[in-house]
């Protein structure tokens, strides 16, 4: 979008939170960017959130920090922010509004496209139904992955969810045609070693060159993590739907993302929703979320793996439930599984694949995937169920399939859960674990899996 | 006069604009240079506050706001089933003619094709006296929707002229004129009505049928009456979507309205791509061609979202009052809640419970109130029904929210989804101690008619069996299961194969995913049968050990993946092989 | 003697005993560190393996990495030397502009541009700045647009003007310098394709 504009106002009304209030503005438009010029010449970005009886309300990204009433200066820039967008942006670094941070020019701009997108018309969407191997099991084998999929990491803090997510990176990019394959990475207030661990394993995976790196740091201005998720899916939805390519978006941490959101919302004094979250948080979130996916009569697809740290572990926090009403399910890292030392501490039994049903069986994976897969989630309830028991009435208490079940926790646990950063495991190997895991029990407790293929895959002792 | 204004204030959906002192409340308005859709929600003085449908970014103040003089209204008439709706009623799939992949705005389009010739069958003559709601002609809109061509019903009513003989027509012709009073008034085969106003029946009745879905959970244990109100909530994963999407595919009505209020994009690709597909179990013709989809994705405008479960609910009353039964699925009715929340916050009234404005309960019990078993206005008679089911997203699954506590007061089904018993995999997890049905009474005649006399007893026992467990579970919670006696230990078994055998019920599975009601019968009295049994065996001395190791179980269990529908007598096989294992246990027994 | 015999018997059976179990263990040691020895030879080998496969993936690693660090550099350099020759390109068309000949059609640009910043201020009652070398043709066009005055203060650009609202509320940026700002990405594009880059 385009409008007119280019207009400097200097008559500052009100500076609040990240809010400057512009007064006597007779030329804005909702959502246009706005170029703030401090007294000192600094220039920062910001957008109209509210215009209107000649007031305009700009939120500032890099925050209000010094500026003044005077001397301060909003340039309407006339039109809304864009990002400039080409091939070369592959293997570039950038900052949390999308300026080069390492060292190179500007993008030549093939397009320059409005970082809010447009939402996608879901009678052109393309149900996503592609299997992506990531090479780590549990991943595959329970909670699969499928290319133009929403699939956010639950995590905690110190949980080791970046090296998940670097894995899958990595991995994933392996398997296939090599050429077609991108990742983007946002670091949303992240500490510097997190965004240098990931951009260090893709450089070690030779991905580095088929990556674009978007880095708001812990230090960077909160204000601008409104941005960050929206120039990279900016970046993703061009390189996915102009250039065909497959692209795996990761946002690390939304929670730093939400935050900034709660910030904005209680600078304009809305009535707030849960824990202080504007009420829109669900409505905001899905404009991100909502951009994954694949569209009909185009090559590639944006699949976004979103990294969430639920603060004090709560998955009923606002931040992973609204995520999680959003996306196509969750895999959600257990604490209890992080302390025993178990990699990756995926907690299966809260964690579901949405779109898994469609990316798997005869054609994509294997014919028993769907039917094995449940029979381990059952089994491993189970073992979960005995071992609870178990604490209270001991051992001996248990029946004899009780105490089967026990060892298909503790096999699910050791062989089929925990696996190397870089082992990547090939779909065959993952399913053949899987059936080791239930030939623990005898066949008669299968109930999930159809006779036919308990006679084929069951591994007798 | 319409109104012709100016935009004085814009804040993401909501504007303001003055010079609209002529402008109604409730009326449709045109917003800006680029023409988007807007309604009316407030006036005070010349200044109208109004709702805007499609995204404001770049909206500017001073901008023109043009009004229409007509109320938010839906088009009703042949060409609606099978369409993909956005919250106004414009079809999706012309959208995408106009911007392509992704939603634009601004666009103009007419909800159906009006140049699409429908073959018309008058079933009134020139003379006739016709009044509000008759039926004049009948048009096959697809392989399975007559559609009934009615006189409006705030149509005057009077005498037929100029009636076209049968053949095929578009939308847009004169297919009669009545006459009244001196004034004249042309019929076409569409007519437009509001969506914010119910549209009126001559009577009500108690709902007594069921809504049969197929899904055994609820048709045996939590059943819902075709008429009736059911409300699902559930947290995140609990598989509220996949529950919806299984009655919206098996429930055994004429029409299905699907709307997708707020919720994810793929969802609505899933049920496009799939729909046309699948075959109603009934008819055998694809189940598209009765369905009608309204989406409205969580990343669409949110103004539209509050808009589209009036647009849905104005489609299914009209299918209702040519007779029809209609089932209308709303997911989720949290995020319109969500949407209300949003506009009366940036219209500054004061909030209620978390926000939500204080007229929710009764916006929600506006809605559910337009459910209802009728006789329709006009002759023939016909009798149609709207079956209400609404989904619910409980913010943190927590029940007590404001959302879920006003719409259990205006539904009678409800059916509680279980995070637990989800991470457990149990699907559906409806949790059978914390969901209820307000219709088992009134539906279990149609039970005893139709299938057999003794289901309303048998599901009471096999619930009853439910209800022990989950005293027992406490028990072994504490102290183990060996320190229960065995009757009670044999209970614990049984529930164990209810609710594997019949409570789960897997809906990606081809045989298991619909059930039939004779099929739902026979696998209740199965296990209850195996229930009396083992008590039986186990007073004559049976060991439990015994019991437990009757190789009937696993074919019980895997009975409902393994028998179809049409092989009952594989049913009544399993039930002769269970009574011998019994007499075999109880025989080793007794010889020794 | 008997009890002698005895004794030396006992003692015997002792000695015996002793030397067999002695015998014995020594066998069993004997077998056992030949075990120890069998089993410790695939157990290095297995570790002598895995020293290669590391190394080997190591070496795999550094091998991928160096490929595409190279690769990126070079583009990267590319994409140094492409901004480097753009710039050229600009730098002398700016010098070009700032030199070309204020009479005749320059006055129509000043024109415009004095139209255009008026409609989107929406007012003519406004003061306008420029350059030393356009304030000539400046003041003679302001007499089209009543209220409009030439600022005192002169300003260092390109040519082109900046307008300000009387109050100084407002300003419009109508210099060249701020319009080929406005415009400079599209024609970093523009210069870029001639360069028979990004089509």
């Amino acid at each position: 979008m385009t409008v007119e504009g280019g207009v400097q106002y200097s008559k500052i009304a009100e500076i609040k939170g990240p809010l400057v209030i512009v007064d006597d503005v007779e030329n804005a438009a909702f959502d246009e960017l706005v170029e703030i010029e401090t007294k000192d010449g600094e220039r920062r970005l910001g957008k109209v959130l509210e215009v209107g009886n000649g007031k305009a309300i700009v939120q500032v990204f890099e925050g209000t920090t010094g500026l003044s009433i005077s001397g301060t200066n909003a340039k309407f820039v006339g039109k809304v922010m864009e990002m400039p967008v080409s091939k070369e942006v592959l293997g570039r670094v950038f900052d949390g509004l999308g300026r080069p941070k390492d060292g190179l020019p500007d993008p030549i701009a093939d397009k320059f496209i409005d970082i809010n997108g447009e939402p996608m018309n879901p009678e052109q969407r393309e149900y996503p139904k592609d299997f992506i191997q990531t090479g780590v099991s549990v991943i595959d084998g329970m909670i699969t992955l499928v290319r133009g999929q929403k699939l956010p990491i639950f995590s905690g803090s110190g949980m080791s969810h970046n090296l998940l997510a670097a894995q899958i990176a990595r991995q994933a990019s392996v398997v296939g045609t090599q050429d077609d394959f991108a990742v983007v990475f946002a670091a949303i207030g992240v500490q510097f070693s997190e965004a240098e661990y990931f951009k260090r394993s893709l450089e070690e995976s030779g991905a580095l060159k088929r990556s674009v790196l978007f880095l708001n740091l812990a230090d960077d201005p909160a204000i601008e993590r409104i941005i960050t998720p929206r120039v990279a899916l900016t970046v993703a939805e061009y390189l996915a739907f102009d250039l065909g390519m497959h692209v795996l978006v990761i946002l690390t941490d939304m929670t730093n993302y939400a935050e900034a959101l709660r910030e904005i919302s209680a600078a304009r004094e809305e009535v707030p929703g849960r824990k202080g979250y504007p009420g829109y948080l669900y409505t905001d979130l899905s404009t991100i979320y909502e951009r994954a996916g694949k569209l009909n009569g185009r090559k590639g697809s944006v699949t976004q793996v979103p990294i969430l740290s639920m603060p004090s572990d709560d998955i009923t926090h606002p931040i992973p439930d609204l995520t999680g009403y959003i996306t196509e399910g969750q895999i959600v890292l257990g604490r209890d599984l992080f302390r025993q030392g178990v990699y990756p501490p995926v907690n299966i039994l809260m964690s579901l694949s949405r779109l898994m049903k469609d990316g798997i069986g005869e054609g994509s994976t294997r014919e028993d995937h769907g039917e094995i897969s449940n029979q381990n989630y059952d089994a491993y309830s189970r073992a979960q169920e005995v071992r609870a028991l178990a604490g209270i009435v001991g051992k001996a208490g248990l029946t004899e399939i009780d105490l089967k079940y026990m060892d298909v926790g503790d096999v699910f646990e050791k062989e089929f859960l925990t696996q190397a950063t870089d082992e990547n495991r090939t779909i065959d190997e993952t399913l053949s674990i899987l059936w080791k895991v239930v030939s623990q029990l005898p066949k008669n407790e299968l109930t999930k899996v159809k006779d036919k293929f308990v006679d084929k895959y069951y591994q007798e002792k | 006069m319409a109104a012709q204004g100016r935009i004085v204030w814009v804040s993401g959906p909501a504007v303001r604009a003055d010079g609209m002192s002529d402008a109604k409340m409730y009326e449709t308005v045109v917003v800006g240079n680029s023409k988007l859709v807007g309604e009316v929600i407030r006036l005070t003085g010349d200044v109208a506050f109004i709702q805007v449908y499609e995204s404001t970014s770049g909206l500017k103040p001073g901008e023109p706001v043009i009004g229409t003089g007509n109320p938010l209204s839906v088009l009703l008439g042949p060409g609606i089933i099978g369409q993909l709706y956005d919250g106004i009623q414009r079809p999706l799939r012309e959208l995408s003619k106009a911007s392509g992949s992704f939603i634009g705005r601004g666009i103009t389009t007419t909800p159906v094709d009006m140049t699409k010739k429908y073959h018309f069958v008058p079933t009134v003559s020139n003379g006739d006296v016709v009044h509000p709601g008759n039926v004049i002609g009948t048009v096959q809109e697809t392989d399975l929707i007559e559609h009934s061509i009615m006189v409006p019903p705030e149509h005057p009513g009077g005498v037929i002229s100029n009636m076209v003989s049968e053949g095929d027509y578009d939308l847009e012709t004169e297919i009669a004129k009545t006459e009244k009073d001196g004034e004249t008034i042309v019929l076409k085969m569409y007519h437009k009505w509001p969506v914010r106003k119910p549209r009126p029946y001559k009577n009500r009745y108690d709902p007594t049928v069921p809504l049969l879905t197929g899904q055994r959970v609820i048709d045996t244990f939590f059943p819902i009456a075709k008429g009736g109100t059911g409300s699902i909530p559930g947290a995140f994963g609990t598989g509220k979507t996949v529950t919806l999407h299984q009655i919206a595919k098996w429930a055994d009505s004429q029409v299905v309205v699907y709307i997708g209020c707020g919720e994810r994009g793929n969802e609505m690709t899933e049920v496009l791509v799939e729909f046309p597909h699948l075959k109603d179990p009934r008819s055998g013709k694809p189940l598209m061609d009765r369905t009608v989809l309204v989406a409205n994705t969580s990343n669409m405008p949110v103004a539209a979202r509050e808009a589209s479960i009036y647009t849905g609910v104005t489609i299914a009353e009209y299918y209702r009052d040519m007779g029809k039964d209609v089932v209308l699925v709303a997911d989720s009715t949290s995020r319109w809640a969500e949407a209300l929340r949003e506009m009366s916050g940036r219209l500054e009234e004061m909030p209620a419970e978390e926000g939500y404005p204080s007229y929710l309960a009764s916006r929600l019990a506006e809605f559910y109130e337009r459910a209802g078993r009728v006789r329709a206005t006009g002759s023939p008679d016909r009798d149609g029904s709207v079956t209400l089911v609404g989904a619910v997203s409980p913010s943190g699954g927590d029940f007590t929210e404001p959302v879920t506590t006003h719409t259990m007061r205006f539904i009678k089904t409800f059916w509680a989804l279980d995070a637990k018993l989800a991470y457990s995999r149990h699907y559906p997890s409806i949790n059978w101690m914390n969901s209820y049905s307000g219709y088992l009474a009134d539906i279990s005649k149609w039970w005893g008619e139709n299938i057999n006399e003794d289901w309303l007893s048998l599901r009471s026992e096999a619930y009853g069996v439910l209800q022990r467990e989950d005293t027992l579970k406490e028990i072994v919670r504490l102290l183990g299961p060996e320190a229960l006696p065995d009757e009670e230990k044999l209970i614990l078994e049984i529930a164990r194969m209810i609710k594997i055998g019949l409570l789960q019920q897997n809906s990606f599975d081809d045989v298991d995913t619909y059930c039939s009601p004779e099929k739902q019968y026979k696998l209740l009295k199965l296990l209850v049968d195996f229930y009396n049994r083992g008590q039986q065996a186990l007073k004559e001395g049976a060991e439990l050990s015994d019991i437990r190791a009757m190789s009937i179980i696993g074919s019980l269990l895997k009975a409902r993946m393994e028998v179809k529908d049409d092989e009952m007598p594989k049913l009544e096989q399993l039930d002769k092989e269970m009574q011998e294992q019994f007499k075999a246990i109880t025989g080793v027994k007794i010889s020794n | 003697m008997a009890s002698n015999t005895a004794l030396e018997k006992t003692i015997d059976k002792i000695l015996t005993q002793t030397e067999k179990d002695i015998l014995s263990n020594i066998q069993s040691a004997l077998t056992e560190s030949q075990q120890t020895l069998d089993n410790a030879v695939p157990r290095l080998q297995q570790e002598y393996d895995k020293i290669l496969s590391d190394g080997r993936k190591e070496a795999e690693k550094i091998e991928k990495q160096i490929i595409g660090s190279s690769d990126l550099e070079a583009r990267n350099k590319q994409l140094m030397s492409l901004e480097e020759a753009v710039d050229k390109v600009f730098t002398q068309a700016l010098e070009q502009i700032a030199n070309t000949d204020r009479s005749g059609n320059y006055a129509n640009l000043i024109n415009s541009l004095l139209d255009e910043s008026t409609k989107i201020l929406g007012t003519t009652n406004v003061s306008v700045l420029t350059n030393s070398k356009d304030k000539d043709v400046v003041q003679s066009e302001l007499s089209k647009f009543p209220g409009a005055e030439l600022s005192s203060e002169t300003i260092s650009c390109l040519g082109g003007v900046i307008i300000k609202s009387k109050d100084g509320a407002m300003t419009f940026d109508n210099t060249i310098d701020a319009r080929i700002e406005r415009l400079k990405p599209l024609i970093r594009k523009d210069i870029a394709t001639k360069f028979g880059v990004g089509k």
